[in-house]
């Protein structure tokens, strides 16, 4: 890779673009950007790499122009483009930087069979994700949920739901939500993939009200019905006394521990 | 002699018609119910116009007394705040359209039944919302159905159908009394089976079928049954009687319409 390079990285929803970005986040000898066009100021994959990688800087679009004419020596940019942006259009067609398709096995050995084929400097095999199954662009329904704690088994029932159609065919869900152990759960579910995957994010417990931090949740369909998975992800966060009840109680036992440890 | 039995029906009156045909191909002999009439389903008065009319003997379930007495559910009866939320919505929409009859009928069902050494329960012997999971620790099970003088224990409430053999065991049992010392007694207890019948109306299996369990009180033969029907025209009428299409959706997929406490150490405070 050159001293300073910006990669464009593009390709269907759940195909891999983040873990393929993840591989290069980890080295110590570049400075990494990372920015989500088209995905707003906040988004899932803009707060997980913020998390997962304290040293990366992660910023929003409308900073683009203002993040690459300020770029330091050996800088590395990624710009991690949502399925529904168009590559081929301005500003991303001029933009000077190496681009690179992630798309599933299948459709990666099809050449000149997608707009990204067209687009890319190199495909890369990601997941073997479902291809969407209409033809018709999905729509991507997105909330911020950040200081709202969810009751961990009713998340794991609207996800199930969720990744089940109950409300809508769905493509892609991934969120960021809080518990009441002050933990945060980054959950990622792509059709054609096996299972939803929960994983813990290496952020500090959050024990003293609500979290004062970004969570929330991503999903990309067909016919979704939006007020009612609204609704029920409402109903599923904890109310204040609740909250309260169990960071007093996790704050206890960790305290325990803490003195558990001392003692041996 | 061939007895059906049948639980949870809850207000799914095109799943009791598929099953009480199917006690009728398999001619049992008589049909005994445990309870859970009402509940979640489009059609709970229906359903306990059928179950009157035909004269079932059948035990209280816990829907039929949160109907009759209110709700007071312990932490299982809600394994979550979703299930909560979803299970008062359906209690409150039941308490509305249930016929004032029914709700005496419902009033008057007992918590278990007897026949000879067979004892008829919704939940467990202790509480009509006690769940007697698969998993249970043995001594507990077997302390439920010694607790009602029976060999065989029939119960319901879990919405999946099992058969649990409990071997033949010897209990020493240690009183200390104040003033009176230690009284050691030993116990010899001969096989017993708890039998679950499933759900008629609220499948947890993976699958929308009805399932019951007819008993051969002759040869001890116990035959879980699974029965297909037309479980599209039952979620057609959650959402035409506007109970939560979501309902509807785990109903086709044979996963509740809320889901079920799954700790089997737990013991209900209802």
């Amino acid at each position: 890779m050159n001293p300073t390079t910006i990669i464009a990285v593009a390709g269907p929803p759940g195909s891999g673009k983040t873990t393929w970005i993840r591989q290069f986040l980890a080295s110590k000898n570049l400075t990494a950007f990372y920015c989500c066009p088209g995905m707003g100021e906040e988004s899932v994959d803009l707060a997980r790499i913020g998390y997962c990688y304290p040293s990366v800087q992660v910023f929003p679009e409308e900073k683009t122009p203002e993040v690459l004419s300020n770029l330091p020596d050996r800088a590395l940019v990624f710009l991690e483009l949502g399925f529904h942006i168009d590559v081929t259009a301005p500003p991303l067609s001029t933009l000077p930087c190496r681009r690179v398709a992630v798309l599933p096995p299948g459709l990666e050995n099809s050449p000149q069979s997608s707009e990204w084929h067209e687009w890319a400097d190199e495909v890369v095999a990601g997941s073997e994700v479902a291809p969407p199954k209409s033809e018709e662009m999905p729509e991507v329904w997105r909330t911020v949920l950040s200081g709202r704690v969810f009751d961990a088994p009713s998340l794991d029932e609207i996800s199930i739901e969720l990744t089940g159609d109950a409300y809508g065919k769905v493509q892609r869900m991934k969120g960021i939500f809080e518990l009441p152990d002050g933990k945060a759960f980054y959950v990622d579910f792509a059709a054609g993939l096996s299972g939803i995957e929960y994983t813990e994010l290496p952020i500090s417990r959050w024990l003293n009200g609500r979290p004062d931090r970004f969570s929330g949740i991503e999903v990309t369909g067909w016919n979704l019905d939006k007020k009612t998975i609204a609704d029920t992800l409402l109903g599923s966060c904890l109310p204040d006394s609740a909250i309260a009840s169990y960071q007093e109680q996790y704050k206890a036992m960790l305290a325990n521990e803490l003195e558990e440890i001392a003692q041996s | 002699m061939k007895l059906a039995v049948i639980s949870c029906i809850h207000g799914n009156y095109e799943a009791l018609n598929a099953v009480l045909s199917d006690i009728d191909d398999c001619k049992a002999d008589e049909i005994y119910c445990l309870g859970d009439l009402v509940g979640y389903g489009p059609h709970p008065n229906a359903v306990v116009e059928m179950i009157r009319s035909l004269d079932i003997p059948t035990s209280q379930g816990c829907w039929d007394e949160d109907i009759v007495e209110g709700l007071n559910a312990c932490e299982c009866s809600y394994p979550s705040q979703l299930a909560e939320q979803r299970g008062r919505l359906a209690h409150e929409w039941t308490n509305e359209v249930i016929h004032p009859e029914v709700r005496e009928y419902l009033a008057t069902l007992p918590m278990t039944l007897k026949k000879d050494n067979l004892c008829f329960v919704h939940g467990s012997p202790n509480s009509e919302h006690e769940y007697l999971l698969p998993s249970m620790d043995g001594f507990a099970a077997l302390e439920r159905v010694m607790s009602v003088d029976a060999d065989v224990l029939f119960c319901g409430h879990t919405h999946v159908p099992y058969v649990r053999n409990l071997e033949e065991a010897t209990l020493a049992v240690r009183v200390k009394e104040p003033g009176k010392g230690e009284r050691a007694t030993q116990l010899e207890t001969p096989v017993k089976k708890i039998i679950n019948a499933g759900s008629v109306g609220e499948p947890r299996h993976g699958r929308p079928n009805a399932t019951y369990v007819i008993y051969d009180t002759d040869t001890m033969q116990v035959e879980l049954r699974e029965v297909p029907y037309d479980y599209k025209l039952t979620c057609e009428a959650i959402i035409d009687k506007g109970l939560p299409p979501i309902f509807a959706w785990r109903l086709a997929r044979g996963m509740e319409f809320a889901e079920r406490a799954d700790d089997p150490d737990h013991v209900c405070q209802r």
